[in-house]
């Protein structure tokens, strides 16, 4: 399964893209897509330590089981107001 | 619940008020003791180097459903009448308005803890994002 994980901020700088694509298997968890994507973007390291997922627009945590479909958006340190 | 969210393109007009604010007459919509405006301004300096502006990013619709959310929990924490949010997004200039949050209750106490609560909630679980223009 094909995961688009949307990036914003300092994320979609740090790898000079809006997102990026992992290729997860079924029953796959975010924590299992965190590993990945420390794996393939050594930039991201820092960020993943502390970024949250949000799944279809809110946050989810680390156990959430990935299915097709789902938008999926890396959050790292916001900085609104 | 009285809770009004508004994401803007660009900076936040002065003409911009919730609709309970007082009106030319002076007179309020809402029967309540105690009004707070608050306007986030954007600053000369980041760190120690000048900008001409800032640029905000929000990843929507989330961003415009966690500033509901959030505007909701903190009224009914605070026990306030009303309150109201607009943040912007795109470009926003040096002295210009980001964000103005106005908030309506019974006393000044629970409104002025209540903007506090809000602002130090947004800027933890709000998906927006600022960059810097830097002067030239």
């Amino acid at each position: 399964m094909d995961v688009r994980v949307r990036l914003f901020g300092p994320e979609a700088r740090l790898l000079g893209v809006p997102e990026v694509i992992v290729s997860l298997g079924p029953g796959s968890t975010l924590s299992t897509l965190r590993a990945s994507l420390a794996a393939r973007y050594d930039g991201l390291h820092q960020s993943l330590t502390h970024a949250r997922f949000a799944v279809n627009h809110e946050f989810a945590p680390d156990s959430h089981v990935v299915r097709p479909g789902d938008e999926v958006a890396l959050i790292g340190l916001v900085s609104g107001g | 619940m009285n809770v009004a969210i508004a994401m803007v393109s660009g900076p936040i007009s002065p003409a911009c008020h919730a609709t309970w604010w007082p009106d030319g007459s002076g007179r309020c919509a809402i029967a309540g003791g105690a009004l707070v405006s608050f306007d986030g301004v954007v600053r000369p300096l980041e760190g120690n180097q000048a900008i001409d502006a800032l640029d905000y990013e929000a990843y929507e619709p989330m961003a415009s459903r966690q500033l509901r959310q959030l505007g909701e929990r903190v009224a009914r924490d605070y026990a306030l009448l009303a309150l109201a949010c607009w943040h912007s997004i795109g470009r926003v200039g040096v002295g210009q308005a980001s964000l103005r949050v106005q908030l309506a209750g019974a006393h000044r106490a629970e409104v002025i803890a209540a903007l506090g609560a809000f602002i130090d909630a947004l800027k933890v679980d709000v998906p927006i994002w600022k960059s810097p223009v830097w002067a030239e």
